[in-house]
């Protein structure tokens, strides 16, 4: 099934232990948090572009190519509008209103991205006993997991029942906006209901297998860190103290710039 | 072998929000290694008296119990279901849903793990139960590329993995193509074989109750009768008018007025040459012209399909060169494996998949000129579970969809529905929620929102899959009297007696191609062919096939009988 979002071909990115994974997740996001102006945030860009070829995650970026493109065009909108400068660009724009609302979005864009790649990348099980390893309780791991899960599930039902009421006569490419959102209505309900239905079996399969009898559990995968991994680490360590010894000094912020 | 097991003792059960008791005093008890199938029509309590005995009932559900269950000296009431899962596992019906992993190995891991089964110990049961149920080839594929059969077949492993002395399995079969139900019916066999092993099954299929120790027929949520697989099958009587189907060849005998009824075909080979029984073959010869001139007659073609080929992105071939017509007036079904193209072809039929190469012309129009919402008005098509369409809260709203987006005007509407509604036998529900009528409720308001746009051509996926026996004969019927009033019936199944007493003709599917079509006595005639596509004709017409005619129920064969009246 094409609905999954776990790529399963083994790069590079892949092949790295998840608790690095998660661990470059998360410095990433201190990384892309640190600077106001997009040209400081360029070396950090690179290295989730190239998570995302190795990794192929732009499969998946591709498939959420339009909430990516909705959510880029109402950033680069409302960063405008709520900041402004003192170098004027043209009508109500400033260079510096223009730099800012560019570094938002890459922000935006760059923290879904780096999300993509690690799910793209990791194994729901891998995730979350990574997620446990590094001191997450069971439970919150198994609910994050069991989210992700989900997705696939509903995207497949979410085909056939457009395919069932498209037969019915359900045209969902014509009318306006407030006409097309009615049209939904026929397909959100059989996917709730459908969802709703198929949870309560999980939960019940959940416990007739045993979840939560013991208080300890033991877990099947184990990791082992490979030298690959202790280089990335150490890399994304050294490269984000840089960025933030930078940060403190000052480096990276857009100058003139006013926001509302 | 006598000590029980599981012993259910005055087992009350109700709901929450609910009046009526689902199960109303049961006593049961099952014995060591034993293997009870419970049968019953729906709503009568079945899966709630399944999930009573691994403690889903009290702890799960909410609702009010009365009585005790006890297995292996564990009342159900002082043990979470967790618990419960180190002695009692439990396979579901729906393989999607059930399975949580990514990765075959991990799934079977997943009960052990909890129970803080070492690693070493862990590894050495995926191992082995992989074996047992045949998928150590798939051990590092994600569940979600296996088909359904071999996802119920992993669902089971994960289960044994936990090593439990009782197995329940609430319908395991219901949603699988026939390959994959007689795949997982092979591995049930060899666990009721297992001494260690107690097994509970609820199941539909009745020639799969012949491996059964003992059967248990529940209706209304009381154990109607309980007693040796022989003798409840020799129950045709019982069996019926519970809405149970019983099977073909007995049901044959009994009729002719034996007392000692055969069960399985050899035993019917056997009895019908002691019995000195022979088929006159006037008689038959007069069923078969009268059938031919039956389909003789449809000769306007509706649907003309020519060289077909579809290609699914990437480059699954779903379809390869398929040519086939239907025509007005014909009731065919389309049976093949999940996987041979029956719903890519069907799909065709109304527009919602394009020919990869070939033509497919409906009124003599090519589809791709039609489109979606115009070939809707000629060609209907019922997906297979109405949960998939069904939105409004009332039924009147939902059946009345498809007509007002057509842009009928309201009194038209009024009058497409209440037709509708009476053909599918719901009138005067129309004010109804959907949502809280039956399965085989909700199918027919899948129907009738079908059937209120008055298509020519009714295409129904798995009209009768989810539904107990009489409601499948329910449903058929009423779709049989549609094809009497002139609709052109084409429908996808996989219940090889409902092809066997419905469909007019047959088109047999293999593989993206059509390996066998004409009248369905001719189709099942061909039991070799059919082997080959995995698919079964019922015991009865095998019985039938051996004696060297093709009899399609237990009734022509009577009517064919020498001495028999007309």
């Amino acid at each position: 099934m094409d609905s999954e979002i776990y790529i399963d071909n083994n790069s590079f990115v892949h092949r790295l232990d998840p608790r690095v994974k998660i661990t470059i997740f998360l410095l990433t996001f201190v990384a892309i948090l640190l600077f106001q102006d997009p040209l400081w945030m360029l070396p950090i860009t690179v290295l989730v572009v190239i998570q995302i070829i190795i990794s192929q995650a732009y499969i998946n970026l591709g498939r959420i190519r339009y909430v990516l493109i909705v959510l880029t065009i109402s950033s680069m909108v409302l960063w405008n509008l709520f900041s402004t400068g003192e170098t004027q660009l043209f009508w109500r724009l400033s260079v510096e209103s223009m730099q800012f609302a560019i570094a938002r979005t890459l922000l935006m864009v760059l923290m879904i991205s780096a999300g993509m790649v690690l799910i793209t990348s990791t194994r729901n099980e891998e995730l979350v006993n990574g997620m446990i390893e590094l001191g997450m309780p069971y439970r919150v791991g198994f609910a994050i997991s069991t989210a992700l899960r989900l997705v696939p599930t509903i995207a497949s039902s979410a085909v056939t029942i457009s395919q069932a009421q498209r037969s019915r006569g359900l045209d969902l490419d014509s009318g306006n906006l407030f006409e097309r959102i009615k049209k939904f209505l026929p397909l959100l309900v059989p996917v709730f209901i459908s969802t709703i239905r198929s949870t309560n079996i999980f939960g019940m399969a959940l416990e007739s297998k045993g979840f939560g009898a013991r208080e300890k559990r033991t877990y099947y995968l184990v990791f082992h860190m490979e030298k690959a991994d202790y280089v990335v680490l150490v890399f994304y360590i050294i490269f984000v103290a840089v960025s933030v010894y930078f940060a403190l000094m000052g480096f990276g912020k857009i100058d003139g710039l006013i926001r509302f | 072998m006598t000590e029980s097991v599981v012993s259910v003792n005055k087992l009350q059960y109700r709901y929450r929000g609910q009046k009526g008791y689902a199960l109303d005093g049961i006593d049961l008890d099952i014995a060591s290694g034993e293997f009870l199938m419970l049968m019953g029509p729906s709503e009568a309590g079945k899966s709630t008296l399944a999930a009573t005995i691994n403690g889903l009932i009290p702890h799960f559900h909410v609702g009010k119990m009365a009585g005790d269950v006890i297995v292996m000296e564990r009342n159900t009431r002082d043990f979470t279901v967790a618990k419960m899962a180190e002695i009692v596992g439990m396979v579901f019906q729906d393989f999607e849903a059930q399975l949580f992993s990514t990765n075959v190995e991990l799934e079977v891991a997943f009960g052990p793990e909890n129970f803080a089964v070492d690693r070493e110990e862990i590894k050495r049961r995926i191992d082995e139960n992989l074996n047992y149920v045949g998928l150590e080839a798939s051990r590092n594929r994600p569940p979600s590329t296996l088909s359904g059969g071999q996802k119920q077949k992993l669902a089971i492993a994960s289960v044994l993995a936990l090593k439990p002395k009782v197995l329940v399995m609430d319908e395991p079969t219901t949603d699988l193509d026939p390959i994959s139900k007689s795949g997982v019916f092979e591995i049930t066999h060899r666990l009721c074989k297992r001494e260690d092993l107690t097994l509970m099954m609820v199941e539909h299929e009745t020639e799969e109750a012949l491996y059964a120790d003992r059967i248990a027929l529940i209706k209304d949520g009381n154990l109607i009768k309980v007693g040796p697989t022989r003798e409840i099958l020799s129950d045709v009587e019982t069996l019926e008018s519970i809405g149970v189907m019983p099977l073909g060849i007995p049901k044959f005998f009994k009729s002719v007025g034996h007392k000692d009824l055969p069960l399985t075909i050899e035993e019917g080979l056997e009895t019908f040459s002691d019995a000195g029984l022979e088929i006159s073959e006037d008689k038959y010869q007069q069923i078969i012209s009268d059938e031919n001139a039956d389909i003789a007659k449809n000769t306007e073609p509706l649907i003309k399909v020519e060289n077909l080929t579809h290609v699914y992105k990437g480059d699954v071939h779903a379809l390869n060169g398929v040519t086939m017509q239907i025509n007005k007036g014909d009731m065919v079904a389309i049976i093949g494996q999940n996987g041979s193209g029956k719903t890519t072809l069907a799909k065709h039929f109304n527009g919602l998949l394009m020919p990869t190469e070939g033509d497919v012309e409906v009124n003599g129009l090519p589809t791709s000129e039609q489109g979606v919402f115009k070939l809707g008005q000629t060609v209907g098509y019922v997906f297979q579970n109405p949960d998939h369409q069904i939105f409004s809260e009332k039924v009147f709203d939902e059946v009345a969809f498809s007509p007002r987006l057509r842009g009928f005007s309201e009194e038209e509407v009024e009058i497409c529905v209440a037709e509708a509604l009476e053909a599918v036998g719901l009138t005067g529900q129309d004010q109804e929620d959907p949502f809280t009528l039956t399965k085989s409720g909700r199918q027919r308001v899948a129907v009738a929102s079908i059937l209120a746009s008055n298509p020519d051509v009714l295409i129904l996926d798995e009209p009768t899959t989810g539904l107990d026996y009489s409601e499948q004969r329910s449903m058929m019927n009423m779709v049989r009297k549609l094809n009497e009033n002139g609709s052109t019936i084409i429908f996808i199944t996989h219940h090889m007696w409902v092809v066997a007493e419905y469909a007019k003709r047959s088109f047999v599917m293999k593989d993206g191609n059509i390996i066998l079509e004409g009248s369905t006595r001719e189709i099942f005639a061909q039991n070799e062919v059919l082997l080959d596509a995995f698919l079964r004709p019922p015991h009865f017409v095998e019985l039938s096939n051996q004696l060297g005619y093709t009899f399609l129920t237990p009734e022509e064969m009577l009517s064919c009988l020498k001495g028999a009246q007309d």
